[in-house]
């Protein structure tokens, strides 16, 4: 009897201390996707040459950096984010509004934002000539949401 | 998982057959018990007294059906409420399993102690509450605020199946101890829409596979009924 008890002991413990699943893997709040075209030739992708991007009263996200696409986070606790483009020192703002939306992923990783009926409220026109929105629902970062010519 | 899996599936044949192989030739004739066996899971009230996150009582019993087949019954409840990362949530609810044990220990005569394996149907009734969440996001350049929606999804179900190992021994007369551990695979749950039933009263935590397992240290009386003479 007592050999028994032993090991169903020893099978209880193996049994509590194996399989821990909680280490998050799944994909989490996506970022938007912002892919910079030439306004002269509307299907090339252009680089921007010395770009520096910061969301109002934030550090800066990209700092002189030459680049034809970007990823930026949106605000999750508003339904705006206001981002400053500067391109060779020169700035223009971009005010985004959105929904939100939370959504269950895993026991590991919670719950993802996602952001619907993306819009922009607002936008100078200092080197950006035109945007376009791809995608008003931001639910992933597989697919751009945002096209800017300039 | 899977290799414990398989040991415990050998185990499960090998422990009566090792048993069986002891041929009786005795003619001395005792009478043994036969009753229905009521008690307690020990392990609830202990739990709820040290983590006052988690409530529930569980109430067990079984009877003797044949010379070594027991029909066996849980019915249990719980409340309780889980920690993960980036939420926490709890958990209400109550849980019946029904199934039988199969006593693979063979007794010297005039003892009824017990090594079985065991197979139930369980069945649950509860709601989940998410109590909080915070938004996961990779990277600090917005800082999410944690969310209070207090979401209460009522009225869940689970089915699920149990393979039991456990063992009960006579301590006094009449009073049996008993230790117990089951796995669990769960057959079919009643979902929350953007959540997920992660954990279930009498299941317990729900793994990534749908399965669980669980430890119960019972405490139980046999109100003897009918004494059969072996």
């Amino acid at each position: 009897m007592r050999k028994y008890l032993i090991l169903l002991f020893i099978l209880s413990f193996t049994l509590i201390n194996c399989e821990k699943d909680d280490i998050c893997i799944e994909t989490t709040t996506p970022k938007l996707i912002v892919v910079f075209y030439d306004n002269a030739i509307p299907v090339e992708k252009k680089d921007v040459t010395v770009l520096t991007v910061w969301a109002e009263g934030q550090a800066n996200l990209y700092d002189k950096k030459s680049t034809d696409s970007i990823s930026i986070p949106l605000d999750l606790n508003q339904n705006r984010t206001t981002y400053i483009f500067d391109n060779k020192t020169i700035k223009d703002t971009i005010e985004f509004t959105y929904e939100r939306k939370d959504v269950f992923v895993s026991r590991s990783c919670g719950y993802k934002t996602i952001f619907e009926n993306l819009q922009i409220e607002s936008r100078s026109a200092n080197w950006i000539k035109n945007d376009t929105i791809k995608n008003t629902t931001i639910d992933n970062e597989t697919t751009i949401h945002l096209s800017i010519f300039h | 998982m899977k290799q414990l899996f398989t040991f415990l599936f050998f185990i499960s044949f090998l422990v009566p057959a090792a048993l069986n192989a002891q041929q009786k030739t005795d003619t001395v004739k005792t009478k043994e018990s036969y009753g229905l066996r009521v008690g307690v899971d020990l392990s609830k009230p202990v739990i709820s007294f040290l983590d006052d996150k988690s409530k529930g009582l569980e109430l067990v019993g079984d009877m003797r059906i044949l010379n070594n087949y027991y029909a066996a019954v849980e019915l249990g409840f719980e409340d309780k409420i889980s920690e993960e990362d980036y939420m926490n949530y709890t958990t209400k609810g109550s849980y019946i399993k029904v199934g039988v044990n199969y006593n693979a220990y063979k007794n010297w005569i005039g003892m009824t102690n017990e090594i079985y394996v065991g197979a139930r149907y369980g069945f649950g009734l509860f709601n989940q509450t998410l109590n909080s969440y915070t938004p996961n996001v990779k990277g600090t350049y917005f800082i999410p605020v944690e969310v209070l929606p207090n979401t209460e999804f009522k009225d869940l179900s689970a089915h699920w199946a149990e393979l039991v190992f456990g063992i009960k021994a006579e301590t006094f007369k009449n009073l049996y101890l008993g230790f117990s551990f089951s796995f669990k695979t769960m057959i079919s749950t009643k979902e929350p829409t953007n959540f997920k039933n992660l954990y279930v009263p009498g299941f317990n935590r729900v793994y990534l596979n749908d399965t669980g397992f669980g430890l119960n240290y019972t405490l139980s009386y046999l109100i003897p009924i009918i004494k059969k003479e072996k």
